[in-house]
């Protein structure tokens, strides 16, 4: 949390897309009976094609968010077809059956709109911003893309050389390495395995048919959560927009639970970069997002090493020794299948000595029980901070959409705070010791492995 | 979930890039919601009201950056922003981190060549906390050698990563040391290698004194809050500070340059990137809007000139993008980037960015397309707006740049361009004279293929 941005104007950044939906993951509601003015209130809406849609006023500004989940993500890729969700769901702006890609981007840049696809590993989704008086069109844009693409030949075939390039570009970086890396040793069987945009291989070997059939099986209303925040009202939204959504039709879909295999025992990647620092992951095997223990693991993670300034990890690693800008650990949790992850860079001759010191860490808080100081200091924090979460309309809307796909219950924020609270010491103690496995950890480390003193195939770390 | 957000450097810096997107964009009246208030002392306060969500945004910003440093002594400013979070003489480092957490509450703070900020988003409720931090750490930071030591190890980790083992930030890097020759902008905010490993903690203790005082700070709060019961506050926690003088701001800046400038990097690398850097001014000049406008012109969404021809027509790059610098502090630069696709030649990349140039600067561009770039540039600063905390970096950017109040003028500045205005200043600036070229020339990894997984015997890591 705490990273110091030296110099934030100078680069530039690699794309300009003016507004991005930040997707903010775990939160909270609001609804029911609101202490005055702090959960915005919100309007949930089940259309007869079942569409989920959600909706929450906020009139300050004249403009409107929309953000859909569709039940689409990367976890569906049929095998030998690995970047075909992604695909898919860039696929959608590339026409329709009325209007070309080249008419549709010229629309949504006369009107400063966005109109934005992109796809996660469970879910993907297409986000709008409009101005409030573009909305009419903005919406109708958003409902052509989604429900009329046409997916055609020649635009497919652009837009899979943008994706390889883009994974060739992802290889310089090092983290990024690691992170597939990772995902492919921890899950080598499991739909949670592959990168979201596929391989080299895999998208070179996708068609315009794929995506067609893709598109046709998934994309569908009974699969898809629609959060609308901003300056439009329920009524408008009951009269303007839901009567648009209602012509979609809905079809049986099946995106039941995966064969969730993983790796276990400890495993190491090396991959050798001649680069100035080791960038390593180290983890295991994590939880889906219904796991009970969740909210035990959020307060046993933030001691750990999720808390920034006020973790274990960054306390030990970097304001103690100097050894890392950055050192966090997380818990990925996913619909059917999760990881844990701690992630850091150090220069190469300090990667030895800084797994050495994470995976203490791993077994000190599987050992010692937490002080009640910092459990209560933990929960303060996760409690407490949930306001800034939700703090912007597109905040807000991933917010929403992501309670209803996770289906955590309208009632989730009014829990939230009694969830955190009521993880005791013990808690901790034990989701600590089922859930880490510091002598089963994968390692994956990308850097100058010589400097590293790691170069031998054979030897540990 | 949750701690994705947390889970590195990378995210946190994209929303940092993200909101820098929007920093050229203000918006119509927010002067207007603007309380101003300078103390006895110096210390400027903005305060503005915004009653939307039960939050606060605190900010704290220095007019120091690294255009205030000296040769031999580069990356003295971010090394102070690091030493900021030592403690102080009421709170000590332990106490600050946990005073913020507690109280749900995310912090942290930036450098750059002409400010250092430090800001804290927190539950509205929360502001007196922040006040007996911030103040306390604006004149009685503790400054210890054993911190600093390790601290200084930190910021040569941060380096590393964002500069050495970044194969476009250390062109850039190289581009703007080349650009810039006279101006202190000619060294990178991190500061060089050799200087971090240089400075001494009499170094820091001496530029806290002078740069660390209310008369070149700025206080900016945007909120949930009601400035008759938040003022008195803030007049009571830093008012007492003595005042400090104000430093020497005036730095040179570089002689017109008078040719083509030419820099190339070769690191290992998966693509080439090509920037291209050409003088311009900032918004002391009215020129600096129609710079804006040119900046959407050309890279503002999938419609966008640089887009259209290289990205999609042409298919030479991954992407592309121009950066005008209206906000800085003395004259700086636009920049036009692309990644060429990996089979592309480099050479045909700079030829396509060039003849996109040189049609800019040959002929008016159309009123419909102009009107699209103004509408662009208008949409997203109503977007932009629903960040508090960009909003409080809007108002202390343009202080720093010049005034506050300018942030009214963005938009009918906008509004009055031409399309002469456009061919104009195109001419006038993008021209190759002007202008310094980078290159990032890649050298294919040593090892190209991950090694293969492999179990390790005992099962066991070695401490």
């Amino acid at each position: 949390m705490i990273y110091r941005i030296a110099n934030p104007a100078r680069r530039a950044a690699a794309s300009k897309v003016r507004i991005t939906f930040i997707l903010v993951i775990l939160v909270v509601l609001w609804i029911a009976p609101v202490r005055a003015g702090s959960m915005p209130r919100v309007e949930r809406i089940v259309l007869p094609n079942n569409l989920v849609v959600l909706v929450s006023e906020e009139h300050s500004l004249p403009f409107v968010v929309f953000q859909m989940l569709m039940d689409a993500g990367s976890r569906l890729d049929p095998a030998g077809k690995e970047g075909l969700a992604n695909l898919t769901a860039k696929g959608l702006l590339l026409g329709t059956s009325t209007q070309n890609a080249n008419a549709i981007n010229e629309a949504l840049d006369f009107m400063g709109a966005s109109l934005n696809t992109s796809a996660g590993q469970d879910y993907a989704v297409v986000g709008l911003q409009v101005l409030k008086k573009d909305l009419e069109k903005g919406v109708d844009l958003f409902i052509d893309s989604l429900t009329n693409p046409v997916f055609p030949e020649q635009e497919i075939q652009k837009e899979k050389k943008k994706i390889l390039g883009a994974i060739q570009a992802a290889d310089e970086q090092p983290m990024s390495l690691a992170e597939k890396s990772f995902r492919k040793t921890l899950f080598p069987e499991s739909p949670y395995g592959h990168p979201v945009e596929g391989t080299r291989e895999s998208v070179s070997g996708l068609s315009k048919e794929d995506t067609s059939r893709f598109y046709q099986t998934f994309y569908r209303p009974n699969k898809a959560i629609l959060a609308i925040v901003g300056d439009i009202t329920v009524e408008e939204v009951r009269a303007k927009v839901i009567p648009l959504f209602a012509k979609w039709p809905a079809s049986q879909v099946e995106t039941g639970p995966i064969n969730a295999t993983y790796s276990k025992g400890s495993q190491t990647v090396k991959i050798s970069r001649q680069i100035t620092q080791a960038n390593i992951i180290l983890g295991n095997i994590g939880v889906r997002r219904d796991n009970p223990d969740y909210y035990s693991l959020s307060v046993m993670n933030y001691i750990l090493g999720g808390g920034g300034f006020g973790s274990r990890l960054t306390e030990e690693i970097r304001v103690k020794r100097g050894l890392a800008y950055s050192v966090a650990s997380f818990f990925d949790a996913e619909k059917y299948q999760g990881s844990f992850q701690i992630v850091m860079q150090t220069k190469n001759p300090s990667a030895r000595e800084s797994i050495a010191l994470v995976l203490k860490e791993m077994e000190r808080i599987q050992k010692e029980p937490v002080s009640d100081e910092n459990l209560r200091r933990a929960k303060a924090y996760l409690t407490g901070s949930f306001p800034l979460r939700i703090d912007t309309q597109s905040k807000l809307a991933g917010f929403m959409a992501q309670v209803e796909y996770y289906g955590l219950g309208l009632d989730y924020p009014e829990k939230y705070p009694s969830l955190i609270n009521s993880v005791s010491g013990q808690d901790v103690l034990r989701v600590a010791k089922t859930y880490l496995f510091p002598e089963q950890v994968i390692l994956v480390i990308v850097g100058n492995l010589k400097e590293a003193g790691m170069e031998s195939p054979s030897s540990t770390p | 979930m949750i701690s994705k957000i947390t889970r590195g450097v990378r995210s946190v810096l994209l929303s940092f890039f993200f909101c820098l997107l929007f920093v050229t964009l203000s918006f119509a009246g927010l002067a207007d919601q603007v309380f101003e208030k300078i103390l006895d002392n110096g210390l400027k306060v903005l305060l503005v009201e915004n009653h939307k969500a039960p939050v606060i945004t605190f900010q704290v910003w220095y007019r120091v950056g690294s255009r205030n440093e000296q040769w031999g002594r580069t990356g003295l400013s971010h090394m102070l922003e690091h030493m900021m979070f030592k403690g102080s003489k009421k709170f000590s480092a332990q106490e600050f981190t946990r005073l913020i957490a507690e109280n749900g509450g995310n912090d942290n703070a930036f450098t750059s060549e002409d400010f250092t900020a430090y800001f804290e988003n927190i539950s509205s409720d929360k502001a007196q906390v922040l006040i007996d931090l911030e103040s306390d750490r604006m004149h009685n930071l503790v400054l210890r050698n054993e911190d600093f030591q390790t601290e200084r190890m930190v910021v040569m980790e941060e380096r590393r990563m964002r500069t050495e083992d970044d194969p476009q930030a250390f062109l850039m890097e190289q581009v703007q040391a080349t650009a810039f020759q006279t101006s202190p902008y000619h060294w990178p905010t991190i500061g060089w290698k050799e200087d971090i490993e240089r400075f001494t903690l009499a170094d820091l203790k001496s530029y806290y004194s002078t740069y660390y005082n209310p008369v070149n700070a700025i206080v900016v709060v945007v909120g949930d809050f009601r400035k008759e019961d938040l003022l008195p506050r803030i007049e009571k926690g830093f008012g007492g500070i003595p005042r400090g003088v104000a430093p020497e701001q005036k730095k040179d800046v570089d002689q017109p340059q008078s040719g083509e400038r030419r820099v190339f990097a070769k690191r290992e690398a998966e693509l080439p990137y090509i920037v291209m850097a050409y003088h311009v001014p900032n918004l002391q000049s009215p020129d600096s809007y129609v710079l804006e406008v040119l900046e959407a012109l050309l890279s503002t969404g999938k419609s966008s000139r640089l887009y259209q021809s290289l990205v999609q027509e042409k298919q030479l790059a991954l992407s592309v993008d121009a950066d005008n610098s209206l906000l800085s502090r003395d004259p700086s630069l636009f920049t036009l980037t692309a990644q060429p696709l990996s089979e592309k030649d480099v050479t045909e990349v700079e030829k396509a960015l060039n003849e996109e140039i040189e049609r800019i600067r040959a002929k008016p561009v159309g009123l419909q397309e102009l009107e699209k770039a103004k509408n662009q540039l208008e949409a997203a600063f109503v977007y932009g707006q629903a960040s508090l905390f960009y909003q409080g970096m809007l108002l202390a950017q343009y202080e720093i740049a010049r005034d506050w109040r300018n942030v009214d003028e963005y938009l009918p500045s906008i509004r009055k361009v031409t399309p002469e205005d456009i061919r104009r200043v195109a001419d006038l600036y993008l021209t190759p004279e002007n202008r310094t070229v980078g290159r990032l020339i890649p050298l294919p990894p040593k090892e190209g293929k991950p090694a293969p997984a492999e179990p390790s015997a005992s099962g066991r890591m070695i401490r």
